[in-house]
């Protein structure tokens, strides 16, 4: 009941929609732009004078174009000093640069024409990004600011206040009322229109961003209290499986030849299930293991060497098919700093799985190449293949495809489960080609070294 | 008849019969403790010839703490330890017997569920042979 109340009482502020970072990206391609446009300035003055007969006011125009040289060097200089961390603070710089790019046009228009130069459409180049970036009120600060700049200026030059510099021979729009007030009128319009627009546009946009960021935060939770619960219920069963193998390990032995044929077989099918159990146990239990990496768990691994030694130890299992173990390894070793367990299972999960679902005298091909910040692990075979609908369920836990299911009754459901995890721990990514009747193909990438992956540094459980 | 005396610390008294069935059927001799403290307490006492230690009891390191305490008094010392170790515990308690072998207190780490014939066979590499 407080729950649901609180959801109507809190009135929460959305979240800006860029980042400080990716804001950052266009602000330097703005200053890069600025630069574009006081080249532009001087090109079009010289073209003008030169070519066209017409003399705009030198002085003052360069003046003006100083001014935004000096600006646009100040962005630049802070942009290099200053790592984009906060967004409201860059925003606020948005904000003081967009104030001083309307000064500046507005200048460049008085000397340039004002109403009659078509340029003014920049004016609303900056209500639009205004609408993008800000929330609210400080849209229409923008807005209102760039209105209150050109209506000033048009009625600047019309009452004489201001001076007039003419382009071309359009001389006498300046001082047409009629002409004067359709402009105006519809810039207003189109200002007050984008803005609008934007705004809006922008609103629900952040919302649905919030909503999404939201529903990613609850599926983490879920996930989270799915390994607690998995994990729960592992330690909860290793024992009993354990202590009930053992003790049915112990009869059968205990009791060689002198039981009733049927006793045996009984007990011998008990502890076929019972090793069943003990391996879902088994692979629960590497399921829900660790979380972060931590730097004591990692080592220097010869990825070559490693995946020499676990394909011989799966070649006993390919041969008994007919099967082949192609490996495509370099002689050099490929060296990686990771956690050894971890990788082993990834490499003899993906290996077994494929010798298991191959067809019989089918080849497994495991490929290592070597790039420059990853390392990439390949896993082929030519078996039953995963029908399309499944490839994205495949990695989920206790998921088995039906083909798979009529292969063999062996498997946990777990192999690429666990396989996804530590792949996920280790920072790799990991993809799945297949067809069904043809085969699959599993590429696992590997980071030479864990960087984002590894925790951070915190007080280490100690153990004597 | 000079029978040689097993001491089991486990916590779990179904899996501590089951072993004694099997041991005492190799005419071993059983005895057991089911914590930490009492298996140390008998360990000095009674003076075994090889123990069976689990890792995981009622703590998280209980196994590891009990080896370190038999390891550092002179009485015991000597005497071998084979460790039962669980699947991978829920901890997230991650360790590799081949690296951390020479930091370790014991002689031998068995994974349950242990066979009976395995565990006999590792019992026999360890038993000191000569009395």
């Amino acid at each position: 009941m407080a729950a649901v109340r609180n959801k109507f009482l809190v009135s929460r502020e959305s979240s800006q929609f860029v980042s400080a970072a990716s804001l950052r990206v266009r602000l330097d391609w703005f200053n890069k732009l600025r630069w574009g446009a006081a080249a532009g300035i001087l090109v079009a003055v010289t073209v003008t004078n030169v070519y066209l007969s017409q003399s705009l006011p030198l002085i003052p125009l360069l003046v003006t174009t100083g001014v935004l040289l000096l600006l646009n060097l100040g962005y630049v200089l802070r942009n290099q000093r200053l790592a984009p961390k906060d967004i409201d603070a860059e925003l606020r710089l948005v904000k003081l640069q967009m104030v001083g790019d309307l000064l500046v046009l507005t200048t460049l228009l008085n000397l340039t024409g004002g109403v009659e130069n078509p340029l003014l459409y920049i004016y609303v180049v900056h209500v639009m990004l205004a609408s993008l970036l800000f929330k609210g009120s400080e849209i229409y600060q923008i807005t209102w600011l760039a209105i209150f700049l050109f209506t000033a200026e048009v009625m600047g030059e019309y009452l004489g206040v201001l001076p007039n510099h003419h382009l071309l021979s359009a001389g006498a729009l300046t001082h047409e009322l009629p002409f004067i007030s359709v402009s105006l009128a519809s810039f207003w319009m189109v200002m007050l229109f984008c803005a609008y627009m934007g705004a809006s546009i922008m609103k629900h946009n952040r919302s649905i961003k919030d909503e999404l960021v939201e529903q990613q935060a609850e599926l983490v939770k879920a996930d989270k209290a799915k390994m607690d619960f998995f994990r729960f219920v592992t330690h909860e069963v290793k024992s009993p499986v354990n202590t009930a193998q053992s003790a049915v390990e112990t009869a059968l032995e205990l009791g060689s030849g002198k039981m009733s044929p049927a006793v045996e077989d009984m007990l011998t099918r008990a502890v076929r299930r019972l090793q069943q159990a003990t391996e879902i146990v088994k692979d629960l239990a590497d399921l829900t293991r660790g979380g972060m990496l931590k730097k004591e768990n990692l080592q220097v691994v010869d990825l070559s060497r490693l995946v020499d030694r676990l394909a011989a130890r799966l070649r006993d299992v390919a041969d008994r098919s007919g099967q082949k173990i192609v490996l495509q390894v370099p002689d050099e070793p490929v060296v990686i700093t990771t956690n050894l367990s971890m990788v082993d299972k990834i490499i003899t999960n993906l290996v077994s799985n494929a010798v298991r679902y191959n067809k019989d005298g089918g080849q497994v091909d495991v490929a290592l190449t070597s790039e420059r910040k990853v390392v990439l692990l390949k896993v082929a075979d030519q078996g039953i293949g995963i029908a399309p609908e499944d490839q994205s369920r495949i990695f989920e836990e206790f998921f088995r495809s039906a083909e798979a299911q009529k292969k063999t009754t062996l498997g946990t459901g777990l192999g690429l489960a666990i396989v996804r995890k530590f792949v996920d721990d280790l920072g790799g990514s990991l993809k799945l080609e297949s067809e069904v009747g043809f085969g699959s193909t599993f590429t696992v990438s590997l980071p030479r070294a864990p960087g984002k992956a590894l925790a951070p540094k915190r007080d280490k459980r100690t153990m004597s | 008849m000079n029978k040689k005396t097993i001491l089991i610390i486990d916590d779990d008294i179904d899996l501590v019969e089951i072993i004694r069935v099997t041991l005492e059927n190799e005419n071993y001799e059983v005895i057991d403790a089911q914590n930490g403290d009492r298996g140390v307490a008998m360990a000095r006492d009674r003076n075994p010839d090889l123990i069976l230690l689990d890792v995981m009891m009622s703590k998280v390191d209980e196994g590891f703490q009990v080896a370190y305490e038999l390891r550092g008094d002179a009485a015991t010392k000597d005497i071998p330890i084979l460790m039962l170790t669980a699947v991978v515990d829920q901890s997230g308690f991650d360790f590799n017997p081949d690296k951390d072998a020479e930091f370790l207190p014991v002689d031998e780490f068995l994974e349950k569920p242990v066979s009976p014939r395995k565990l006999v066979d590792m019992i026999r590499k360890h038993l000191p042979t000569s009395v």
